[in-house]
């Protein structure tokens, strides 16, 4: 599981370090910078990552950090988020959702999301006004559309996932079994990207969507 | 006898022999006291009146004469019975049957009658003693044997009572400690029948109406076990037969790679469908894990005042693109305060389920409606109604059953637990899943308690 995560966060050309304890990498976590940690709660020992967790927070650690475990129950999840975690993902999972997840962490802590207006390409969205344009046009859209093109553009140029959508957006953390997230999206193309305009969301295969100024 | 002591049919008949006692007890010290100041007073009257009787001689016919009618009423009476003994004013004996005044007794001249045991005599004797003008003391006596006989009779039937009812007590705790134990016995080896597996047996009911009940009740708990025992086989063998299906594909397909080796472009294309494979069964297991989640009811404990109004309103809201990409017109309505003690993720779930299944099955404009409000007896109903196939009476006590799928849903999209996600989710909440004919099409519904204030 390390060595596939590792390798793969590699290939997308993150540097990646590994620790297979809790002590070490503990001791990595307090003494280094990083971007994001991915923790698994189970560690050698029947170590619950929790606790490590826990103790991080209290130093004053503020890195974003992944939890990876096979504990699906919402109360485990929970508690996940509460001892300090920032995101919580179950095993088995995608390897493109844990990437999907490890960039939107690694974003959210460079940019502590203060913004007042977001923009990709000729997209603006006003967050006080709550108002939507593109280049000159205004763009209409109901509050769940607006939460979920505010969702894309806080996170462009990354891919989003569908059970990602489904958690921020909905805060839904099951599977509703068709896959309906699509024709959200496809409903809210339509009013952002009319046809004489550049598309600005594309769809990753076997992934999710990603917003960017070139489509 | 510890054993016999604790048996209950032993403590029983013991508490009735106590009861009998106490009962013949309650009953016989009373009447035998009354018994004995009655005839003590009435002995008394007779020495009274014999003594009365004698005065009169006396006054008319002196003391010669009363000595004499004492001595003649002496022989001829049959000895012991009766006392007599007249003496002069220094207690010497003049006539009667008493060869001297027996000093130990300290009856007071008429006033009141004593009992004393004399010497020589088995019983006691009631005395009555009388002076006359000059010194001349009479004593009256009688013995108590006739009553002594009668005392007899009493305590021999008090002995034969009680050991009447310690004979029959004895009797009685056997018999019902035999009989008890037949039926325990009954009990105990059907249990053991059973605990060797065959689930099919079951308890005799018959005999009185308590064993009767216990057996009943017995049984009952019996079936449902069974029912519960071979749901859970039913379950696994249902899980082994539906991922056989996804494992057989992509075993075939990762075969298929290892032999032919394609060209890259093709290969990627297999291994993705071969990721979309464990998928499905990924999604299987998470159903079952969400399932086993709900039924351990675990999430009780995180209750809330949910609107389950605003909760299907949002889910609605979720499906409404994809419906009207169908074509399908989908309304929604709510009525009234439907508030529930809830979890709202898990409501939000059943109600998407109900939804996903109505717009599966809906033809192309079809209508779905959501509609949720309070019924005639205060329930908060949530009801998903569509025009589509409906499911066939036959099959809709099977369809909360996991991975039961009627013929019309084979070939869709599913794992067919989602209607047992909407029922375990009912369950949870105190409530029922029904599945009502919508004429045509189905009409399912939760009805849930309603919050309390």
């Amino acid at each position: 599981m390390a060595r596939f995560v590792t390798r793969g966060l590699r290939e997308a050309g993150h540097t990646v370090e590994h620790a297979d304890n809790g002590r070490d990498g503990l001791f990595s976590a307090a003494s280094e910078s990083y971007d994001v940690i991915v923790m698994d709660r189970m560690l050698p020992g029947n170590i619950d990552g929790l606790g490590i967790i826990e103790a991080l927070r209290k130093a004053g650690n503020r890195t974003p950090i992944l939890i990876l475990s096979a504990l699906s129950d919402v109360d485990e999840r929970i508690k996940g988020l509460k001892s300090g975690g920032d995101d919580y993902l179950t095993k088995p999972f995608a390897f493109g959702e844990l990437l999907a997840r490890v960039d939107a962490l690694g974003r959210r802590a460079r940019d502590p999301g203060a913004d007042r207006v977001l923009q990709v390409g000729d997209l603006r969205m006003d967050l006080l006004s709550r108002r939507v344009t593109r280049g000159s046009r205004p763009v209409t859209l109901q509050p769940r559309e607006f939460k979920l093109l505010e969702y894309l553009m806080r996170h462009a140029d990354q891919v989003v996932t569908r059970t990602m959508l489904l958690e921020a957006v909905w805060d839904y953390n099951f599977d509703p079994q068709t896959n309906v997230v699509d024709v959200h999206i496809s409903k809210l193309r339509q009013k952002i990207e009319l046809d004489s305009e550049r598309p600005l969301v594309r769809t990753v295969r076997n992934a999710g969507y990603m917003m960017s100024a070139d489509g | 006898m510890a054993r016999l002591i604790r048996s209950s049919a032993t403590a029983w008949a013991l508490g009735y022999v106590l009861l009998g006692l106490a009962a013949l007890a309650a009953f016989a010290v009373p009447l035998w006291w009354a018994w004995k100041v009655t005839i003590l007073a009435g002995r008394e009257e007779l020495l009274r009146d014999d003594a009365q009787r004698l005065t009169e001689v006396f006054v008319h016919e002196g003391i010669g004469g009363l000595a004499a009618h004492i001595n003649t009423r002496v022989g001829m009476q049959i000895a012991g019975e009766r006392t007599l003994l007249l003496t002069d004013a220094a207690y010497r004996p003049l006539a009667g049957n008493l060869a001297a005044w027996p000093h130990d007794i300290s009856a007071r001249p008429g006033v009141n009658a004593v009992l004393a045991q004399l010497p020589g005599q088995k019983t006691q004797t009631l005395f009555i003693e009388t002076e006359f003008a000059g010194g001349y003391h009479l004593l009256v006596g009688r013995d108590l044997a006739r009553f002594r006989q009668l005392e007899q009779r009493f305590t021999w039937g008090l002995v034969t009572a009680v050991t009447f009812l310690f004979v029959v007590g004895a009797l009685g705790a056997f018999l019902v400690r035999r009989a008890l134990l037949t039926r325990v016995q009954g009990i105990g080896e059907t249990v053991a029948a059973i605990m060797q597996g065959d689930l099919r047996h079951r308890l005799p009911v018959g005999g009185s109406e308590e064993f009767a009940m216990l057996s009943r009740t017995l049984n009952g708990m019996l079936d449902h076990i069974e029912h519960l025992i071979s749901g859970i086989s039913n379950v696994s063998n249902s899980i082994a037969h539906d991922l056989r299906t996804p494992l057989a594909e992509l075993r075939s397909r990762l075969e298929e790679l290892a032999l032919t080796r394609p060209a890259p472009g093709e290969a990627f294309a297999e291994i993705e469908a071969a990721v979309a494979d464990i998928d499905r069964v990924m999604r299987m297991f998470n159903a079952l894990l969400r399932l086993a989640e709900i039924d351990s009811g675990a999430r009780r404990s995180g209750f809330v005042r949910v609107d389950a109004a605003a909760v299907a309103a949002e889910v609605v809201e979720y499906y409404e693109p994809a419906a009207e990409q169908k074509g399908v017109v989908f309304s929604f309505a709510a009525a009234g305060d439907a508030a529930v003690a809830g979890d709202p993720v898990l409501l939000a779930q059943a109600v998407s389920n109900l939804i996903d299944n109505s717009l599966k099955s809906v033809p192309a404009r079809g209508a779905i409606s959501v509609k949720v409000g309070r019924r005639a007896d205060g329930a908060v109903e949530i009801a998903v109604a569509d025009d589509g196939p409906g499911i066939p009476d036959a099959d809709k006590p099977r369809v909360t059953e996991r991975f039961y799928r009627g013929d019309a849903s084979r070939g869709t999209p599913g794992v067919g637990l989602g209607l047992s996600i909407v029922d375990a989710v009912a369950r949870l909440h105190g409530g029922v899943l029904q599945l009502l004919d919508n004429h045509p099409g189905l009409r399912a519904q939760m009805v849930l308690p309603v919050a309390p204030a």
